[in-house]
């Protein structure tokens, strides 16, 4: 039995989710009309993965243009090739793997870039913190200013649940590098956690 | 301690927001892309020749700092000077053969150059000039029905400018041949 989804309908505007009726869409049924090139039913994809999407982008750069860029490309992409999504992984898992390829791609395109996100995020406040309960929000300020690749590995591991296998290939990294760097996050979370509570 | 520390870490990991609402409704750029016609066809060409110019100013930036870490030779100022008033030619277009050979020096000299660069950073010269070679034939296409228009003129006297001042950024070279006078 396919599963029920809930996202707002094509008239959605954003801000005004929570005053209107979500309705039940079938993301099945969605994801096959998509194929056939029906942007409406894409549109009703993007309305219920857009947060999953944006989420990670988000933890991922640590900043909200970039996040809003990344995610905006990922969906851009998914359209692209939603032909070929077989439905051998659940559709979010397919979109998650496109968007840490959009936050990858942006993230190689130059150096300059790089560093200029880096001291974006080094200068202002966490913007993922916001999202975040009470005590969660020092943990949350601590993993954006982890180096990238520990980051990278933190959040889709201990975050998102992704296994080594899993985030590894998403990455384009070996497991055990990987694994290493999950061990440098923590190492690094705790030396940041501790001294900030000292 | 450190050990009971860094599982703590893990387990409030696992608590922290994994779906976060943009603050703003992507979809109106994303349905503007997909949406977006594949070809050319039904497009203005003046729309074309703009899209045209406007992109080889922004593709000549990109190149600049692309490569301005590859080039060891620093780029050097020229008397290359094209100034916006000068851009129109008015009724009467023409290219001095001095700009021509001008032109085929610089190009021969960045051929050069190009073998010193990273393969990115060659290829993206590349891209880049061969966007403003086709934004050159477009144009003059256009200006071939309507040879008396001045935003028309104006246009490829840019996008000969960005030329020249992308071949003169990659290259670092030295020569001081161009003026607004030799076309």
């Amino acid at each position: 039995m396919p599963a029920l989804l809930t996202a707002q309908t094509s008239d959605y505007s954003h801000g005004m989710a929570a005053a209107r009726q979500p309705a039940q869409i079938d993301e099945a049924d969605c994801i096959r009309r998509a194929q056939a090139a029906d942007t409406r039913a894409f549109e009703a994809l993007y309305r219920m993965h857009i947060d999953k999407v944006y989420g990670l982008c988000l933890r991922m750069t640590g900043n909200v243009s970039e996040a809003e860029d990344c995610a905006q490309e990922a969906f851009i992409q998914a359209w692209n090739k939603i032909t070929r999504f077989r439905g051998d992984s659940a559709f979010a898992t397919w979109l998650h793997r496109i968007a840490v390829n959009a936050v990858l791609g942006r993230m190689r395109k130059s150096k300059r870039e790089r560093d200029r996100i880096q001291v974006a995020a080094e200068i202002s406040t966490s913007p993922t913190a916001m999202h975040d309960s009470g005590e969660l929000r020092d943990l949350a300020e601590a993993i954006d200013r982890l180096p990238q690749g520990a980051r990278h590995v933190f959040v889709l591991n201990a975050v998102y649940g992704y296994s080594h296998e899993e985030s590894s290939n998403m990455l384009g990294i070996a497991v055990g590098t990987s694994k290493a760097q999950l061990h440098r996050a923590r190492r690094l979370l705790s030396q940041q956690l501790g001294e900030d509570r000292e | 301690m450190t050990e009971h520390r860094e599982q703590r870490f893990m387990a409030d990991a696992a608590n922290l927001a994994t779906e976060i609402a943009p603050e703003r409704d992507l979809w109106p750029n994303i349905e503007a892309e997909i949406t977006r016609p594949a070809t050319r066809a039904g497009i203005p060409w003046f729309a074309q020749a703009a899209a045209v110019v406007a992109l080889v100013g922004a593709s000549s930036f990109i190149t600049y700092e692309l490569t301005k870490s590859d080039v060891q030779t620093s780029p050097v100022v020229t008397s290359v000077a094209f100034d916006a008033e000068f851009t129109s030619f008015g009724e009467e277009l023409r290219l001095a053969p001095s700009f021509d050979s001008a032109r085929n020096g610089l190009a021969t000299d960045l051929d050069m150059v190009l073998d010193d660069l990273s393969p990115d950073a060659r290829a993206e010269v590349e891209e880049n000039l061969a966007v403003i070679r086709n934004a050159v034939a477009d144009i003059k296409l256009a200006l071939e029905r309507e040879p008396g228009n001045e935003h028309l003129q104006g246009m490829l006297a840019d996008a000969y400018r960005e030329e020249l001042a992308m071949m003169r950024r990659v290259g670092g070279l030295t020569r001081s041949v161009m003026s607004r006078n030799d076309i």
